[in-house]
């Protein structure tokens, strides 16, 4: 029994130092560890890309941990990481409305040679990713805007232009929703969209609202803008198409939803993120190669606004090796994995070059038309609020989502979202930024 | 002398057991008593989840916020040619001056959290989070009807599958395949069949029938939610009932009945007389267990509903999660213990439940 446990104790030690002799005569042996999304090919993607950092960096390895797909609760799960300060993870893929809210936990880019890269990268989204004080908390990996779908087929049979407004977006909907319902599909809609009480309603809702003319929610001077008449019009417009244009059920919608049914072929027009670009030209679709997308229409300020959205990456104050991880992460978002994704996985470069690259245009058409609406897409005031955005976004959502269902009227449910603002966040209210 | 020994001997063993106690309470108190305590303690401060923010002791911040209510009366308006209460001509409904007016701000913002009419006057009552007051009544409800379905439906079915027929023992497994299903699977599933086009399930049914005109959204009308979602744990929680009855069905005397019989009582008599009286402490047994198992539901609420409408456990997870109030979502946690306390104290002492 005593020999036993001395082997054990022995074996133990030989193992130990080994391990040590091993890591003095190699140089430092470094694991990374990579926390990323897995919807459709992100997780492919990203471990590819791993392995390509891994190949040019051989003292280093990098893993990949998946996380759940719903946004919230891979929020959950970092939030966990973060408050237990856990060097686990070093690396983490972070939604375009955290960094305001985790820039507590992540390190400053700016310390790590990022001036040189950030004027390659779209503005608003370093903006976005930049705190008060001037920190780079997070490096863009992939962005999205607001899209609007609409079926070329259909517009071309009852010679109908792509809307550039929403008045006329309803008005074409409604009619030619009307002729398809006489032609016999009854679950033909005008107008798929998210109206589900969630993140998603608040990136639709801030498209009404501020290409209507009626700010963003709160400006980027920490003013409550959204008590005014231009965003009341626009959200009392939309919940009109409750139940005509669109099914009542829209209030129930998220991004998926919307796109089965859109896939299904039974909408006109839907607003969705570009994702659903390749998987609706997927063969043996309704929709494939009968449709295309243009920018969401304009309200009354004219100019047509998209919601900004995608990923980010942070490096963790936490882990043990900052600087390594931090190189990994610029590796990760720089030119040539940006596109390798882009022409793998059709995700949108934050790269401003590579939307002229000839590769990429190939692989994903409108990214060279549609480029104004990623570089002047809208950022939700997730930077500004934070850290309270989750509150706020969700005191908006609330308000639109309870006028949609006719909970409330309108100008109620602002005048009470104004001062729930002004309660969570202590700023001011003052006049809507135009775009 | 002996009489001495042996209670010496019962003091030793008595030792003994104390000693062999220790493990299970060390146990108890890591697993379940110091996360209590934690809880309560972060109750009593603003702390921020994953967050460096200094911590500071509030006091009972967390459950005035939570718990204040404030009643106002709200003023008719008043038609200013004719003198009367101005009427919606849509609707018919007499129009009153808007919460917004009269609930107080100052200190603190009172949302309206419900209105309610007594003796022609009309109130509102706010609150500082209407959304918690909103979500323990939403729960209270879907646990009112659903344990009510489930125990007169499981009833029904543990009768039905304690009687001799052919083929029972298969009856009685798939009695149980709902409750087998993962809740957050049934839950996905029913969201399917509660689909808001004529995709989903019921709205197809109702549509071929010609039973409705409109497709009903389920799930994002107010007025049907909880009906939706009472319909889902009915559904799914039936046969936990039922076999729990069952198991109590199966402890009464056969002979009982021949006795019965031979009296010449009825069938319907042998249930309420015998059966029933037996019953008894079986049902309070299941009648606990599903109550506090519905008072903190939160997986079928979360799934289906979401941010749409809370339960109180779904709304302390949002509170902790998504608006990252450790210590509010604290509070939460604490007030869902007490109710839930409260309700196993009013079982015990009105059901009779022996605690011995």
């Amino acid at each position: 029994m005593k020999k036993n446990l001395f082997l054990v104790l022995a074996l133990v030690f030989v193992i130990t130092f080994s391990g040590l002799a091993f890591a003095d005569s190699h140089g430092e042996k470094i694991s990374l560890t990579v926390a990323g999304g897995a919807v459709g090919q992100e997780k492919e993607l990203t471990i590819k890309a791993a392995e390509m950092y891994m190949e040019r960096n051989p003292n280093v390895t990098v893993e990949v941990l998946e996380t759940p797909d719903l946004a919230n609760d891979r929020l959950g799960l970092y939030l966990q990481f973060l408050e237990a300060e856990s060097p686990e993870v070093d690396v983490y893929q972070i939604d375009v409305i955290w960094p305001g809210d985790l820039a507590e936990h992540f390190i400053d880019f700016y310390d790590y040679g990022a001036e040189k890269v950030a004027d390659k990268h779209f503005q608003a989204i370093i903006e976005n990713n930049t705190t008060t004080d001037g920190r780079l908390v997070a490096m863009p990996w992939f962005t999205d805007a607001g899209l609007l779908y609409y079926r070329t087929d259909l517009l071309e049979k009852y010679d109908r232009e792509v809307p550039e407004t929403w008045d006329e977006l309803e008005e074409t909907a409604r009619y030619i929703m009307e002729k398809e319902r006489e032609a016999g599909n009854q679950d033909f809609y005008g107008y798929v969209w998210q109206g589900d009480a969630y993140e998603g309603l608040t990136c639709d809702a801030l498209e009404w609202t501020y290409s209507n003319g009626g700010g963003q929610i709160v400006s980027p001077d920490q003013k409550i803008t959204i008590n005014n008449d231009k965003a009341i019009e626009i959200i009392r417009q939309a919940a009109g198409w409750v139940g005509t244009i669109s099914p009542t059920g829209v209030t129930g919608m998220g991004e998926e939803d919307a796109r089965s049914m859109w896939e299904a072929g039974n909408a006109l027009f839907m607003r969705n993120w570009p994702y659903a670009y390749a998987l609706g030209n997927q063969e043996g679709k309704p929709t494939a190669g009968n449709f295309d997308v243009s920018p969401l229409p304009a309200g009354d300020s004219g100019k047509s606004a998209a919601t900004l959205g995608g990923w980010n990456l942070g490096v963790s104050k936490y882990s043990n090796h900052p600087e390594e991880a931090a190189k990994l992460a610029m590796f990760l978002a720089g030119e040539e994995v940006q596109k390798m994704r882009a022409v793998e996985g059709a995700f949108n470069p934050t790269i401003k070059s590579l939307y002229q690259d000839e590769d990429v245009l190939e692989a994903v058409p409108f990214f060279g038309s549609l480029y104004d609406v990623f570089t002047n897409a809208v950022a939700r005031p997730s930077t500004v609020t934070a850290p309270q955005y989750n509150k706020v976004s969700e005191l908006f959502f609330q308000a639109v989502h309870s006028v949609l269902t006719g909970g409330s009227d309108a100008q109620t449910a602002v005048e009470y979202l104004e001062l729930n603002l002004m309660d969570t966040t202590g700023f001011e209210t003052g006049e809507p930024l135009q775009p | 002398m002996s009489n001495s020994n042996s209670s010496n001997l019962a003091k030793e063993e008595q030792k003994l057991a104390f000693k062999l106690l220790i493990p299970a309470f060390l146990i108890l108190i890591i697993i379940a008593l110091y996360p209590l305590g934690q809880v309560f303690y972060t109750s009593f401060t603003d702390k921020e989840f994953a967050s460096s923010k200094e911590t500071s002791f509030v006091g009972l911040d967390n459950y005035k916020a939570l718990l204040s209510v404030s009643v106002k009366e709200l003023e008719p308006i008043i038609d200013e040619e004719t003198g009367e209460q101005v009427v919606d001509e849509r609707t018919g409904e007499k129009q009153f001056q808007r919460p917004i007016r009269v609930l107080p701000r100052d200190p603190y913002l009172y949302r309206p959290s419900f209105e309610f009419s007594f003796f022609g006057n009309r109130y509102v009552v706010g609150a500082r989070t209407p959304d918690f007051i909103r979500s323990v009544w939403n729960t209270l409800i879907f646990t009112l009807f659903s344990v009510f379905f489930e125990t007169v439906l499981g009833l029904i079915v543990a009768l039905v599958v304690n009687s001799e027929f052919k083929g029972r023992g298969a009856m009685r497994a798939v009695m149980l395949v709902p409750w087998a299903v993962i809740t957050v699977v049934s839950a996905r599933m029913w969201e399917w069949m509660f689909e808001p086009t004529r995709a989903g399930l019921f709205n197809m049914l109702g549509d071929r029938f010609g039973l409705i005109e409109t497709s009903y959204s389920f799930l994002s009308n107010n007025s049907l939610q909880l009906p939706a979602i009472i319909a889902v744990d009915v559904w799914k929680t039936t046969p936990f009932m039922a076999l729990l009855i069952l198991a109590g069905l199966q402890l009464i005397p056969n002979e009982l009945y021949e006795a019965a019989e031979m009296d010449g009582a009825s069938k319907f008599r042998q249930f309420f007389n015998i059966t029933l009286p037996l019953l008894k402490p079986s049902l309070a047994v299941a009648l606990i267990f599903r109550t506090l198992d519905a008072l903190r539901v939160f997986d079928v609420f979360q799934v289906m509903l979401s941010q749409k409408r809370y339960s109180m456990a779904s709304f302390n997870y949002f509170q902790l999660i998504q608006a990252r109030q450790m210590g509010m979502a604290s509070a939460i946690g604490v007030i869902i213990f007490i109710i839930i306390f409260g309700f196993a104290v009013l079982y015990m002492k009105s059901l009779g439940v022996d605690t011995e």
